[in-house]
């Protein structure tokens, strides 16, 4: 059963543990994790360009994370209806930890650059693959919103292929620090493409087109040809992903979000869920 | 034209001439963001808009003016505006107008047709192409001396919907209205 801290007089009709809305927290809860993992880089960036592109994935994916989160709360998006909105807010920031869906990857702290961007360059080649498959949802909302938000992460993914261009193009020093990144966040990737309860429904009803095993695949070629120009696709290659970075789709998080990022995340809106905005 | 038409018509030209709170020159109208309105008979207004990005946090601030701007009809009882990701708002929604002011206002519109760039998402399922062109291949038209010698400094601007750009004639950055 999952609580939720929330201003009084404020109820969600729709329940948390439906299949569709753990579709939906899976899909928002991977957006507002990067989102928030990504805020970091505002005004530290070592380049303004690298600066203004976290800053702006950050609120992309923040957003995009509350605009999931509405499609829980009516079939409509209506974000702007009072009870809705206090009712996202509670979904985005009411929940315990353990009911948060995304992928351990996702909450890392952002390390140093060579980390981040290559968490960048890997989760954003997974949503584009996700939102890909779900522009043919049979849910005429998550089709409708997918196909809004795959045509933006164009701006994200360019961003990331140029960054990987110049980080394997630097000197060998560097590019053995960024090869290290990618092998340990490809391999920590394979959490992303876990199974979350009530997916075998969603696959059956069409809700999302393509299991999260499926996914994998066609993610794997897309890195493939990414990295292969670079002379990087070795680091697909991997023998064994790390037990540590299994278990978030089913809310099985790490100490990097129950005690970094999730207190941090929450804590203004603990002090006072009722506040207006 | 019978009194609801007209009706009708009032409250559109209301909402269409809202401004965009972060390009003031340029209304929603001109922006192509207003997909649908119903008008009933005891003056319930539903609008339904187009955000041009889904990640704009100024469609609260869209939504608020409009609300007010429809309100302040007489005959408007009850007013209630919805933003919808189906269909998917497209560059092509610009108005001519709109283009001219985006311009003015130093900010390279986000249509040349034919461009790849500037294509604008098809209609129903979208597929990503595999990113492997690292630069835009092609430019926008400078907004201060409308040479197409530019390149994209940045994939990211101020805001969401822009992007940073230099002109390589007159030496000048602008913003442009991107394409998604």
């Amino acid at each position: 059963m999952t609580s939720l801290r929330a201003a009084p007089g404020v109820t969600i009709a729709t329940a948390l543990g439906a299949p569709r809305s753990q579709l939906l927290l899976v899909l928002g809860d991977d957006d507002l994790v990067t989102g928030h993992r990504a805020s970091y880089w505002t005004g530290v960036a070592p380049a303004i360009e690298m600066d203004l592109a976290f800053a702006t994935i950050a609120q992309d994916g923040i957003n995009h994370a509350d605009l999931w989160y509405q499609l829980i709360v009516g079939s409509e998006l209506s974000g702007n209806d009072p009870q809705v909105r206090a009712a996202v807010d509670a979904i985005g920031l009411g929940r315990d930890p353990g009911d948060y869906r995304h992928a351990i990857l996702c909450e890392r702290p952002p390390g140093d650059i060579a980390f981040s961007i290559a968490r960048h360059i890997v989760v954003d080649h997974v949503l584009a693959t996700r939102l890909d498959a779900l522009t043919g949802s049979s849910d005429r909302d998550i089709a409708g919103l997918a196909g809004k938000i795959a045509w933006e992460q164009r701006y994200h993914l360019r961003h990331a292929v140029r960054y990987l261009g110049l980080l394997a193009g630097a000197e060998p020093a560097q590019r053995s620090r960024f090869t290290r990144a990618l092998e340990r966040v490809v391999a920590e990737a394979f959490g992303l493409f876990e199974s979350f309860a009530g997916e075998a429904e969603v696959v059956a009803d069409g809700t999302l087109p393509v299991a999260h095993a499926e996914l994998r695949d066609a993610w794997l070629e897309r890195m493939q040809t990414v990295l292969a120009p670079h002379g990087l696709d070795g680091v697909l290659d991997v023998d064994e992903v790390p037990s540590d970075a299994l278990g978030g789709r089913l809310g099985n998080h790490s100490p990097d979000f129950t005690d970094e990022l999730w207190p941090e995340m929450t804590t203004l809106y603990r002090s006072d869920p009722a506040a207006e905005w | 034209m019978t009194t609801q038409a007209a009706l009708v018509d009032r409250v559109r030209t209301a909402i269409e001439a809202v401004p965009d709170p972060e390009l003031p020159p340029v209304t929603i109208g001109m922006l192509g963001m207003v997909h649908d309105l119903e008008v009933d008979d005891d003056g319930r207004v539903r609008v339904a808009l187009l955000p041009t990005f889904a990640g704009c946090p100024a469609t609260d601030m869209i939504r608020i003016d409009v609300e007010a701007a429809v309100a302040a009809i007489p005959e408007v009882s009850d007013v209630r505006v919805q933003f919808h990701y189906t269909p998917v708002w497209t560059p092509a929604r610009i108005s001519e107008e709109g283009h001219r002011r985006l311009a003015d206002f130093g900010i390279a519109p986000p249509l040349d047709p034919g461009r790849e760039d500037d294509a604008g998402p098809p209609a129903g399922a979208v597929s990503l192409p595999i990113v492997s062109v690292v630069e835009a291949t092609s430019g926008r038209t400078c907004p201060w001396c409308e040479s197409t010698a530019t390149t994209r400094d940045s994939a990211f601007g101020p805001t969401p919907c822009r992007d940073l750009w230099m002109c390589t004639e007159c030496r000048q950055p602008f913003e442009g209205f991107k394409s998604a």
